[in-house]
């Protein structure tokens, strides 16, 4: 990787929260951070302290805020949708929290148009692989609609790991899953960043170590 | 495979009625274009394609007509034949130049007698459609070559020879047949020639001598000195042009009227080929509106699925290429169908028109193909830039 890719925010605060948390003090809001792609970092945020808007302004899907959101040196404001369809084929990748499933696809199916939306970075048996590691290759072909969520939260890992990657980001990835799916799951997670170089930007309400993070941060 | 999932999730199924009825009224007015295009072109190559060439159509004999005002006073002036010359529509003038000098025909035997009063005209050779080497005459030539219309020998043919008991004469006989021509010179006397016809025609209703033989008799037993036609002959690319027939009315003209009826037919066929026009492209107008909005409504109905795809990182790019797949290949159908039924109606009109003389094109013209072409375009323009806005406006 030539350039180290990067994510930086400064002074950045969203409207709607804003008087909230100004009376706060946070690692992240309105203040200038940067993040690597060689970084694992994990943000612990209680409830409705911005989590999950944190996560969808880097994602660049919200723009009520204040501040500044840059991607390798770039703010995102500036950059055009095929830029930006670009980077979300190839340099981000993302687990919702609500998971974001097309309820009418099968399982495969949601995974597969991942797979598909760009130069393929996994042949589709990597699919059955993955499934098959976190246990639910039997519900493949089964709608997403009709899963569990705890199925459903795994379709969604497996979806943002058979595309290429420098960032990762995860929204309380598994908050639908029992203790030992936890760890096969994160297990995964490691491997497919390793194999990319990437670096993960994990937000939960909680401690944790599923991960060996580089830099724990509060919200 | 992406195609296949974005089919899947990029459903048309919830507007099936208004696509039918966008296609149904998108391959109607097609029709109704391309058939008035067709129709045109047929009408422009009856008009001037060389197979349906008339002898007679293109040339009109015109003067004055004769009333009251008129009587008497049918001469055209210079002025009147330049400005008939100037006419766009007018190709060529002759002069039809009347004989000024009283002459009689009478048979040579007595098998076959007969004898009258006779005048000659006759118009520049260009303006004649036989083709004889008799056709010619000078000083020097044992007869006066002569050109009658078709109607003098079925008026004898067919009324005189049965009520006088006279046997029938063939067109071939009657060439044989020499006569004596007698022409009064101004001072009384008489000389005599000897007369044969050479040929028939529609195109002037006049006994035509060559040019030649009438400057030379005009000179030499001429009793007037007034040289002005009264009537020309008109070379005209259609007689039935609208444009012409008006103009001879308004300058008190008139020409051989079954030519120039055919201007009523044409006035009709315009007529056909515009309502055929303006209901097309009418038509075209609302299909397109419908497709629009078959289009919009596809895209509102996918609204969310396309904004999670764009979430994703699906370009709109690859959105845009997957939603004119979708749409663009009806219209290429509709204007392929469309195409194929004018082309059967063409084939069949010209088997028709066939049986009856009238040569059109078994095939399509380059015009009608042209305008399917550029309707086709014209839809590809429409199907991008609604699919590029409604896409854009999803995605804010």
């Amino acid at each position: 990787m030539g350039t180290q890719n990067s994510i930086e925010i400064n002074s950045l605060i969203p409207v709607p929260l804003k008087e909230k948390l100004l009376q706060r003090s946070s690692d992240i809001w309105n203040r200038q951070e940067v993040f690597y792609s060689n970084e694992w970092i994990k943000i612990k945020a209680p409830s409705g302290t911005g989590k999950t808007t944190l996560t969808h302004i880097l994602y660049k899907l919200r723009f009520d805020y204040e501040g500044s959101v840059l991607w390798s040196n770039k703010n995102i404001k500036d950059i055009s949708d095929k830029e930006l369809a670009q980077a979300r084929q190839q340099k981000i990748s993302i687990i919702f929290q609500d998971l974001r499933l097309f309820q009418n696809l099968t399982a495969r199916e949601n995974i597969e148009l991942n797979r598909v939306l760009q130069e393929p970075f996994y042949e589709n048996r990597v699919i059955d692989e993955m499934a098959t590691r976190l246990g639910i290759a039997h519900i493949l072909e089964q709608r997403a609609g009709l899963c569990s969520y705890g199925e459903q939260q795994r379709i969604a890992i497996i979806r943002a790991l058979v595309q290429p990657f420098d960032f990762l980001l995860m929204d309380e990835p598994f908050s639908h899953l029992d203790k030992e799916n936890i760890t096969i799951a994160a297990a995964l997670i490691t491997e497919e960043c390793r194999k990319r170089n990437a670096g993960f930007i994990l937000t939960d309400l909680d401690d944790d170590d599923h991960f060996p993070y580089t830099r724990k941060l509060n919200l | 495979m992406l195609d296949i999932l974005l089919r899947k999730l990029i459903k048309t199924a919830s507007g099936r009625t208004r696509f039918v009825m966008a296609v149904m009224g998108l391959s109607v007015a097609l029709l109704l274009i391309l058939a008035a295009v067709q129709v045109q072109a047929n009408y422009n190559e009856l008009l001037n394609g060389k197979t349906n060439q008339d002898s007679t159509a293109n040339f009109l004999v015109v003067n004055k007509e004769v009333n009251n005002k008129t009587l008497n006073a049918t001469t055209l002036s210079d002025d009147e034949l330049k400005k008939l010359q100037q006419q766009p529509f007018i190709d060529a003038v002759g002069n039809i130049s009347p004989g000024r000098f009283k002459a009689s025909i009478e048979s040579y035997t007595q098998n076959f007698p007969f004898k009258t009063d006779i005048a000659f005209e006759s118009v520049p050779n260009a303006f004649i459609d036989v083709n004889n080497e008799d056709w010619k005459w000078d000083e020097n030539s044992s007869f006066i070559p002569m050109i009658i219309p078709n109607m003098f020998l079925d008026i004898y043919n067919f009324q005189f020879s049965v009520s006088q008991g006279y046997p029938q004469i063939t067109p071939a006989a009657l060439k044989t047949v020499s006569f004596k021509v007698n022409m009064a010179a101004p001072n009384g006397s008489v000389q005599s020639y000897t007369g044969r016809i050479v040929g028939f025609s529609d195109r002037i209703s006049s006994v035509l001598v060559p040019q030649s033989f009438m400057d030379w008799a005009n000179q030499h037993y001429a009793t007037q000195q007034t040289s002005k036609p009264s009537r020309v002959v008109i070379r005209t690319k259609d007689p039935g042009n609208p444009a012409l027939v008006s103009y001879l009315k308004q300058n008190g003209l008139t020409a051989d009227a079954d030519k120039t009826r055919f201007s009523k037919y044409r006035q009709i066929v315009n007529a056909v080929v515009n309502v055929s026009w303006i209901t097309g492209a009418v038509m075209l107008v609302f299909a397109l509106l419908i497709f629009t909005l078959f289009i919009q409504l596809t895209i509102a109905s996918c609204k969310e699925e396309i904004a999670l795809l764009i979430t994703l990182g699906a370009a709109p790019k690859q959105l845009q290429g997957f939603l004119m797949k979708r749409f663009f290949p009806s219209n290429i159908a509709i204007t392929l169908l469309s195409l194929i039924v004018i082309s059967i109606l063409q084939f069949l009109l010209y088997g028709i028109l066939q049986k009856q003389n009238i040569y059109v094109s078994a095939y399509l013209s380059y015009y009608t193909f042209a305008v399917a072409g550029i309707v086709l375009l014209a839809l590809w323009v429409l199907n991008y830039t609604t699919i590029n806005k409604y896409i854009k406006v999803n995605n804010k």
